[in-house]
């Protein structure tokens, strides 16, 4: 009714300012920038009109970026599908074969890795998986030649991030399967189904708002990840996020680490969005 | 509950590879060993003596310190503000505005921090523990207003209209009944926030040009082997420091709950 | 039945609106409320009754119009500073600390000495049954004692007005049972102005002096319990309070203060103009309520009109029987109340029976 802000609606917006502005200023400015940038031309640490699409024609032509984005994208969803896969029973036994109470300790327990040291978590896996470390030593102790896993470089990527990111996939999978209403379940196995046969055409499919999710959380942060094809990959299989700060950072190439930037995050985002969509049958029931 | 033996053996086999790398951080952190293999050795204290005495790690600690303190306190700070605002008010613009806020969830860290330092550079800033504060507090945040939304949403609104009834102020309703029945919120929001923050090692990276940091500290070491054991050392202790910590986070946040006569709705979720 | 006219006005609402938005919650509230009167708003859920409370409490502006609280406009005043006090639908009480930390809670800024107000809450707490609960934790209470616990904080400031926003809904049958006397006695004793929302019309019934009955934002009938009851302003409020037989009439004629009408099953009546409150409608009918009706047993006679009917259903209830009867050959049925004392059995379905009736106690509404 009013055309002018109510009381409410002014203290509201006096009240979040400060995080607003901040986050305005530090956060959408630089992103604006990095998208401006990348249709700017320039060279060593600077940036000048006119403005042009050739960091974008670079990144087709140059075979290079293409090659590290499909890489990535394909180790991220790798990661993801094997994440996601071994997440899924974790979260069943828990919503399903866990008593209420005792439910928060046993999600308490999955988190923890979760929120100890990242580096450490990782430099341990290079310890473990470098030539002569643990997982090679274990070998010898009973006979076996050494693996040296971590010149596989690639595998060895897909195996520490999947441990990394596992905590986070059984969670969001644990949240929808708490909220399949159990009398659907019993409903089911009233009318003569076997227990698989729920499981498949009854759990799964309202549960699969949390798949989506889990698929989501880990897909993303992996795609972007940095330490561990830097660490335990030696630099040797560099992923978008090295790629990244090589342009930046070391060439200071500006507008094509922007661009590379933006190419790279709108891969994402339409890989996510045509997930999502895909999967969109899902979604509607629950929320 | 059913039994599932099967599903309850894959978990605990599941708990035991998530845990792994972490367990093998004490073995090999006690091992008499300078190489980190199998067989072990014997026990030793040497690599935590080694640990302690080394003067670099020393400072980046303390810079980590001063570091993940300063970015909980604005986190969580700028938290109770964004949180608060979403909460009890509607005003235009706030999907996305919080939409915003939220950003770096869904952002690879990498993104983040390179937007922020390209900024930062072509502004000519001196890179410094600042600017790792300020870009840090952008990954924390997003946590800090998570929990504390969820801890303004259970405060029931008519114990402030209560507070107004009986005479009291808007301020000092919120210092007498809002601040004490958010305050597990706030210590689970510190907590957090300063959990993350110490660990965190991309801005610390890019955006802490060279400056003794632990997390990059560490990084760094990993690439000589003879340091390894000293920094298995330092990780143990690390990780006891989390597990503490967040134990710590977790009795806060329950014990809030219960204080308010609520109902624990599972985690920090 | 007090009468509450004489006495000084407390509240009162000149042509009061609220919009939220488009939404028009409160529309044209006109009306007063007495000092020392137990009042009640009554009606439906979403009839605005708790919207007319919290801007009398100042928790919601209005968007046009007055209310005055002890003669002065309320228009600039705070919540906090105005002279009423409520007592919450949730009670409110607060969960970090005790009981004599909550009931206390208002006098923080009162000049009084320690000792002062540690008595003060003594005496509140006595007063509303809770001597000695004083270091109980606030979230170790039952639902009632949360209740009064509530009452003894708001009434400790001696507020010139308590409000109650359905202050029994949350409580188990009993003790809302028991509760309704208490807040009589305590609004008795301590003399001040009781408002209470609820959409329970027997309890608004027991427990006030007069009621305000509300639809869709506006106040449709506002009187004592008895005239509510008896003369109902309206169909609609007819309906909401208690139970009421509503039966197709056609009025006949209209001359001064007589109405002639024909009521179906029941025959040709004249009544007073006093008993057709409504202005000319479309469908008359006439209200009857089930005790105005008597079955006449063996060889009684009617006191005033009879007429002929048939049982169709017999609800037993122990103290009272309600027969369910068609009227006078029509099909009109009408529900009747009957004690069951000896003498007078209960009967069987399908049973002819003799109705008796009273011109005076009809209704029209037209």
């Amino acid at each position: 009714m009013a055309k002018s802000l109510g009381s409410e609606a002014k203290a509201g917006l006096k009240l979040i300012s400060p995080t607003a502005i901040y986050v305005i200023l530090l956060l959408a400015v630089p992103l604006a920038t990095v998208l401006i940038y990348s249709v700017l031309t320039g060279g060593r640490g600077n940036v000048s009109l006119p403005i042009t699409i050739e960091n974008y024609a670079e990144l087709w032509t140059k075979a290079q970026y293409g090659y590290i984005m499909l890489k990535s994208l394909l180790v991220a969803l790798t990661v993801t599908f094997i994440t996601v896969m071994l997440a899924y029973p974790v979260a069943y036994f828990v919503s399903f074969h866990v008593k209420p109470e005792r439910k928060s300790l046993w999600l308490f327990l999955i988190t923890i890795p979760f929120w100890t040291s990242y580096i450490i978590r990782v430099s341990l896996w290079f310890v473990i998986l470098g030539y002569g470390g643990i997982v090679d030593s274990a070998l010898a102790s009973i006979g076996l030649p050494p693996l040296n896993v971590a010149s596989y470089s690639l595998l060895s990527i897909v195996i520490v991030l999947a441990h990394a990111y596992a905590p986070f996939a059984v969670l969001p999978i644990f949240v929808s399967l708490e909220k399949v209403d159990r009398s659907l379940l019993e409903a089911g196995q009233d009318l003569g189904e076997s227990r698989w046969i729920t499981f498949l055409r009854v759990t799964l499919p309202l549960s699969m708002p949390g798949v989506i999710a889990a698929a989501l959380i880990v897909f993303i942060p992996t795609v972007g990840d940095y330490v561990t094809p830097e660490l335990v990959g030696d630099g040797k299989e560099p992923m978008i996020a090295n790629v990244i700060e090589i342009q930046l950072l070391k060439l200071q190439n500006f507008p094509q680490g922007s661009a590379f930037a933006v190419a790279s995050m709108l891969m994402v985002g339409i890989v996510s969005v045509l997930f999502v969509l895909w999967n969109k049958r899902y979604i509607g029931g629950q929320k | 509950m059913k039994k599932a033996p099967i599903l309850k053996g894959y978990t605990l086999f599941y708990l035991l590879f998530l845990y792994g790398p972490i367990l093998l951080l004490p073995i090999f952190a006690f091992n008499d060993s300078k190489v980190v293999a199998f067989p072990l050795k014997g026990l030793t204290l040497n690599w935590f003596a080694e640990m302690a005495a080394d003067q670099n790690l020393r400072t980046a600690a303390k810079n980590s310190l001063i570091i993940a303190f300063s970015v909980s306190s604005i986190s969580t700070i700028l938290g109770i503000f964004a949180a608060r605002a979403s909460v009890r008010y509607n005003f235009p613009g706030k999907a996305p505005i919080m939409g915003m806020i939220m950003l770096p969830l869904v952002l690879p860290e990498m993104i983040v921090a390179m937007a922020l330092l390209v900024v930062l550079l072509s502004l000519g800033i001196q890179l410094s523990l600042f600017t790792v504060i300020v870009g840090q507090v952008l990954i924390c945040t997003p946590f800090a207003v998570a929990i504390l939304t969820s801890a303004f949403q259970s405060l029931d609104r008519s114990l402030e209209e209560a507070s107004l009834d009986l005479g009291e102020t808007a301020v000092s309703t919120f210092r007498l009944i809002v601040l004490p029945l958010v305050m597990p919120g706030i210590m689970a929001s510190f907590l957090i926030c300063f959990t993350i923050s110490f660990d965190e090692f991309i801005i610390a990276n890019f955006l802490g040009s060279g400056k003794p940091i632990l997390s990059v500290y560490i990084f760094g070491q990993f690439r000589f082997p003879a340091k390894v054991p000293s920094m298995l050392a330092l990780g143990t202790v690390l990780v006891l420091f989390s597990i503490i910590l967040l134990g710590f986070a977790e009795y806060m946040r329950r014990r809030g709950i219960a204080k308010a006569g609520g109902k624990d709705s599972g985690g920090l979720l | 039945m007090t009468t509450t006219d004489d006495r000084p006005t407390m509240i009162e609402f000149k042509d009061v609106h609220k919009y939220y938005g488009d939404y028009h919650a409160l529309r044209g509230i006109n009306g007063t409320i007495k000092a020392g009167e137990f009042f009640s708003l009554l009606g439906p859920s979403g009839c605005g009754k708790t919207t007319l409370l919290r801007t009398i409490a100042g928790f919601e502006d209005i968007s046009s119009g007055v209310i005055m609280i002890d003669g002065k406009d309320m228009a600039s005043v705070a919540a906090n500073t105005r002279p009423t006090n409520m007592v919450f639908q949730s009670y409110a009480i607060f969960p970090h600390m005790s009981v004599e930390e909550n009931v206390g809670f208002g006098l923080r800024k009162d000049p009084r000495s320690k000792d002062e107000k540690a008595a003060a809450v003594a005496e509140a707490l006595g007063m509303v049954g809770l001597k000695g609960f004083g270091k109980r934790a606030a979230h170790a209470l039952s639902g009632g004692q949360r209740q009064r616990v509530a009452l003894a904080r708001a009434l400790i400031l001696k507020p010139k007005v308590l409000l109650l926003d359905e202050p029994l809904s949350a409580l188990d049958k009993k003790m809302r049972e028991h509760m309704q006397v208490e807040l009589i006695k305590l609004q008795r004793q301590v003399g001040i102005t009781f408002i209470l929302v609820t959409h329970d019309q027997e309890e608004a019934l027991v427990m006030s002096d007069r009621i305000a009955v509300m639809f869709d934002g506006e106040i449709a009938q506002l009187a004592d319990p008895e005239t509510l009851y008896r003369r109902p302003a309206t169909k609609k409020v007819a309906d909401f309070i208690g139970t009421m037989n509503f039966i197709p009439a056609t009025i006949l004629s209209e001359a001064g203060d007589k109405v002639e009408i024909e009521a179906k099953g029941l025959g040709r009546v004249a009544l007073d103009i006093a008993q057709a409150p409504t202005p000319a409608g479309e469908d008359p009918v006439v209200g009857l309520r089930p005790e105005t009706l008597t079955l006449l047993y063996d060889d009684q006679k009617a006191p005033e009109r009879e007429t002929e009917g048939v049982i169709d259903e017999v609800i037993y209830f122990g103290d009272m029987t309600y027969y369910d009867v068609y009227l006078g050959g029509t099909d009109v049925e009408v529900r009747l109340s009957m004690r069951n004392v000896p003498g007078r059995p209960v009967l069987d379905v399908g049973t002819k029976v003799r109705v008796a009736w009273s011109p005076s106690a009809l209704v029209l509404f037209r």
